[in-house]
């Protein structure tokens, strides 16, 4: 690892870690003491010390929604990777041309917004005006009612929530699976390894970096996904759908309680900064 | 293609030398690909069919709009969508969407090939804290919706909002750690070897970097840059809220519009979604070669 | 490989060529004054509200020369607290436009500065006296007038004027809540199958984008209130539990109104209202002039909310944005001057005839006449005799942000979950008591 004089390092490094300070770390640091004030009319007033993260305690309902959230994030998470490496590997065996056309289909609802693309799903599969809802009233069925439902609402979120990102996933992984080169399958073979074998014993330990990457940022971007539940759900039936990312939302632009708001925001940063470097510890990831 | 650069990067020798098919490519057993293959169709319904429906929405009038059933192809095509986004200043909007993401691509690749470089091969103080801080930072950027107002009012205190570097500066920032890691990873698998050759040639470090580490990465920092613009492309909340002059605002917030206080207008709504995933898809198709074997040659090696 | 430079180069010599053609050019400000005003509409936008918009601001510039207006345009849900943040900041817009929720924050927070020292005191006293509304008097706050309301908003019956037709519905004729479920089930029509193809009756129970529900007329009109003197809930008073037994009961017991309606958003409602599901929803005056557009201009109609024998009509729920000065801005009085003129009687006629509202001003209302008895205008009069005689604000006294929400959750808790009625609005209301800290 080292070779070289220190000082060209740290002159290297610098420009970015300045900018990053700048723009992510320092507003953190900001937000943190706006959350020690009591927030008036949008502005802090007096110094609260912790009050604004007792009243987080006080809530007795924030422990189902983070109950939810984690529920929610496992799912779509683990749906997500085993699709994406699914089609990853199939993908990977197609032709140039038809590799690409597949996977240009793959990530069409990825390079969409997240609100049109929700808002469209919704309108095309759910809302019974729809497409899919005329054919089924058309065919003589009952009405499927799927966000009248808390579990099904749920699975519905889930759902879209891995539809919405799947492609992202399949171009990392399918990048990892380019690299892999072609002769240490082969080898396998001639050892008299099976296609299971093969997979598991040297496909998947070498996709271990683009493995850790995506489920590091499918956790976290399904955990903060604001967008997605309110477009879907809005939180309901009832509380079924409501996930932490909805909570602060709400706070902040419902109630305008900016104050409870921001703490919540500042817990859930930790829990996301905590779950990073659980996910590098577990991975054994050397940097 | 998948051929030509590994003669520069030398890989770890094989155990047994086998001469490969091109072609060959991980096997997988007959009824699983068949499995995966159906699960394809089914997805590529889901993915097609609302694109499929939103460009119809948007060649669609008003009153054909919410028709039961609803219309499929029997309606009389309009361009009255398109014309009212374009007539509402959408080009505008593109072309400074189009600069914010050139821009923060240019900056991110610029700021994250010497830290990947410093990080992976110079020994400093405070090395691994400060990379497991950048690594630690993708979250700020993917959850900063939440931190909106007390954001907004520290970047106005420092003057940075509401200007043309306004957005560059920020996006740049959000999209740096994911860089940075992608980029390390490629310069990880660059032999030592090389370095040291060009430093015993009379090579600077900032000559190496220029001369020897750029070119090997380039696939990285094209990966790299190719993530950037989508993610800039479909960024929403820092774009609405950092943002007040017309002439300054990026697409999203203008996409957005059309879903008001008065309601959604499905026509524009689905013009302006069409116009604005065209550029992307071109960039795409352009550069997804670049990006598959960008990532190859780097972060994503084990 | 070789190819591959090739093609990098020139996407980087086409990214240079389009980064230097493309920095945005800040706007010139040779002499002329510039006046920022926020709000959701676009000046550029082609919607009838928009082009009102554009021309009131080009005939003012036109007659002031020295006076550029600009417009910057925000996602409508985040204005206000951007702007009290914007406020704290110091980089506050000269005009910005305030929704009723928000209200009491803004004029607390000091943000907004008196109109009445800004141009009202010019005023001769008729003048003062042609904008006396509820909503003149929500924004006064002992002798200062903090802002003036520019789109008014009246919630109540918005129907399909063709389908109460066909059906033999007056709709003067209905006068009580009976008199509505009644209608709603003369225009409830099921298929051979037995399948409902529409419905009498519809309201959105999403949390998302909640509009105030309709136990809320159904309370006023029982004389009860929907807030405690201090800011506590009091949703689950007898005529509020009323109410909303009333409202559930259109789905549960007499299915003249949709069970899907409980994750409805009040965009789902006007798409279902749009593609002929449902005959009467609940609705806002200010969406109907757009409803007209996609079903016909003399299809939608608005109608008062029927009373209980006791009232003739239960007051609806008002809301709407209005609009104010900013305290520390450095253009206060030009941004007066404008907004003087931009909420003057010469721009409220165009505000009615070319955006579609109601008007606020007595003497527009008499200006107007002509226009709104024009066929399908007549929602304007609607909006404009519930406003004087059968309305509610929301209080600003207190934030109240998150009722809406708390109603129609309660709602989806006795629809879904098989919650009796007032158990759901206590549990609303200890919720809505504890989001609001009291």
């Amino acid at each position: 690892m080292t070779m070289y004089s220190r000082l060209t390092g740290v002159n290297y490094v610098l420009p970015a870690m300045a900018l990053l300070m700048l723009v992510l770390f320092s507003p953190v640091l900001y937000g943190f003491w706006f959350s020690l004030f009591r927030i008036q009319y949008g502005a802090p007033t007096d110094f609260a010390g912790l009050e604004n993260y007792a009243r987080l305690l006080d809530d007795t309902e924030l422990g189902a929604t983070l109950e939810r959230s984690a529920l929610f994030t496992c799912c779509a998470v683990a749906l997500t990777l085993v699709i994406a490496l699914a089609l990853a590997v199939w993908i990977n065996r197609l032709g140039q041309r038809l590799g690409f056309v597949v996977q240009m289909i793959v990530i069409l609802p990825w390079i969409i917004s997240t609100v049109v693309a929700t808002l469209l799903f919704r309108w095309v599969f759910v809302s019974d005006i729809g497409l899919a809802g005329s054919l089924v009233r058309m065919a003589g069925i009952p009405d499927v009612q799927l966000l009248n439902n808390p579990g099904s609402a749920m699975a519905l979120l889930i759902g879209v929530s891995v539809w919405k990102r799947v492609g992202y996933a399949v171009i990392i992984l399918l990048a990892g699976l380019k690299g892999i080169p072609d002769d240490y399958e082969e080898a396998a073979k001639i050892d008299g390894a099976n296609p299971w074998q093969i997979f598991w014993l040297i496909v998947l330990p070498l996709l271990k970096t683009p493995l850790l990457l995506v489920t590091i940022v499918l956790t976290l971007s399904n955990l903060n996904t604001v967008e997605t539940p309110l477009v879907l759900t809005g939180g309901g039936p009832g509380d079924a759908t409501r996930i932490l990312p909805i909570e602060v939302f709400d706070r902040a632009f419902v109630t305008f309680d900016l104050g409870s708001a921001t703490a919540l925001a500042l817990v859930m940063f930790a829990g996301n900064i905590l779950l990073v470097l659980a996910y590098v510890r577990l991975a054994k990831w050397k940097t | 293609m998948s051929a030509a650069p590994s003669r520069l990067h030398p890989r770890p020798a094989p155990r047994d030398h086998v001469a490969v098919p091109a072609r060959s490519r991980i096997a997988l057993p007959g009824l699983l690909g068949l499995v995966i293959a159906c699960l394809f169709t089914v997805l590529a319904g889901l993915n097609l069919l609302p694109l499929f429906w939103g460009v119809l929405t948007s060649l669609k009038s008003q009153p054909d709009l919410f028709r039961t059933p609803p219309v499929l192809l029997n309606f009389v095509p309009t361009a009255e969508n398109y014309q009212r986004v374009i007539d509402s200043g959408f080009l505008g909007n593109i072309r400074v969407s189009v600069f914010y993401c050139v821009v923060t691509v240019a900056g991110v690749l610029v700021l994250a090939l010497p830290a990947a470089y410093a990080f992976d091969r110079f020994d400093f103080p405070l090395r691994r804290a400060l990379f497991m801080l950048v690594v630690a930072s993708i979250p700020l950027s993917l959850g900063a919706a939440a931190l909106l107002i007390p954001n907004y009012l520290y970047f106005t205190r420092l003057g940075l909002t509401n200007a043309w570097f306004t957005l560059p500066l920020i996006y740049t920032a959000y999209q740096l750690p994911m860089a940075i890691w992608i980029v390390k990873g490629s310069l990880e698998s660059i032999p030592r070897e090389l370095d040291e050759a060009a430093i015993i040639d009379g090579a600077s470090h900032f000559q190496i970097l220029t001369r020897v580490m750029l070119p090997l990465t380039r696939p990285a920092l094209g990966a790299a840059g190719v993530l950037t613009f989508v993610a800039c492309w479909n960024e929403f909340v820092a774009g609405s809220v950092m943002i007040d002059t017309p002439d300054l605002r990026p697409i999203q917030p203008a996409i957005y519009n059309f879903i008001g206080y008065f309601g959604r207008e499905w026509g524009p709504l689905t013009a302006s979604a069409t116009l604005a995933i065209l550029p992307i898809l071109i960039a795409f198709a352009l550069l997804s070669r670049l990006i598959v074997s960008g990532l190859t040659k780097g972060s994503v090696k084990g | 490989m070789m190819q591959r430079r090739q093609l990098l180069n020139t996407l980087a010599a086409f990214g240079c060529v389009l980064a230097s053609t493309l920095i945005p050019q800040a706007p010139a400000s040779a002499q002329t004054k510039t006046i920022r005003m926020w709000t959701f509409l676009s000046a550029t936008g082609t919607t009838p509200r928009e082009v009102a918009l554009a021309q009131i601001i080009k005939n003012y510039e036109a007659a002031n020369p020295g006076t550029k207006i600009v417009v910057e345009t925000q996602v409508w849900d985040q204005m206000t607290p951007k702007f009290l943040a914007a406020h704290r900041a110091g980089n506050a817009p000269d005009i910005s436009w305030v929704v009723t929720d928000f209200l009491g924050d803004a004029i607390g927070s000091g943000s907004l500065a008196d109109l009445n020292e800004l141009f009202i005191r010019k005023w001769p006293a008729e003048q003062v006296k042609d904008h006396a509304s509820a909503y003149w008097d929500l924004t006064k706050k002992g002798d200062k007038q903090y802002a003036m309301f520019a789109s008014p908003n009246y919630i109540s019956i918005v129907y399909r004027a063709d389908l109460l037709k066909a059906a033999g519905i007056d709709p003067a004729s209905i006068k009580t809540w009976d008199d509505l479920r009644a209608a709603a089930e003369k225009l409830t029509v099921k298929n051979a199958a037995g399948q409902v193809t529409r419905y009498g009756y519809a309201q959105g129970f999403s949390e998302q984008q909640a509009d105030p529900h309709m136990m809320i007329p159904y309370l006023l009109g029982e004389g009860e209130q929907l807030f405690k003197p201090n800011g506590k809930a009091n949703f689950a008073s007898p005529s509020g539990v009323a109410g909303m037994t009333f409202a559930t009961d259109l789905i549960k017991k007499y299915q003249v109104s949709p069970s899907q309606s409980a994750t409805w958003t009040v965009d789902d409602l006007f798409e279902q209202f749009s593609s002929d599901r449902v005959a009467m929803i609940q609705g806002p005056s200010v969406r109907v002039s757009s409803l007209q557009a996609k079903l016909g201009k003399e299809n939608v109609g608005q109608m008062l909310w029927p009373g209980n024998g006791k009232t003739a009509h239960s007051p609806a729920v008002m809301a709407g944005w209005a609009v104010g000065v900013w305290s520390k801005g450095p253009n206060k009085e030009e941004a007066g001057r404008f907004v003087d003129y931009f909420l003057g009687a010469e721009s409220e006629k165009i505000w009615v005839t070319v955006g579609g509202q109601s008007p606020l001003m007595a003497s527009t209302a008499k200006a107007v006449a002509s226009f709104v008895d024009q066929p399908g205008n007549g929602y304007i009069r609607v909006a404009g005799e519930g406003a004087s005689k059968y309305g509610w604000l929301t209080p600003i006294e207190f934030n109240v942000g998150g009722y809406r929400q708390a109603l129609n959750k309660a709602t989806q808790r006795i629809l879904v979950d098989g919650v009796a009625v007032k158990a759901a609005l206590e549990e609303a209301e200890t919720r809505f008591n504890r989001q609001n800290n009291r």
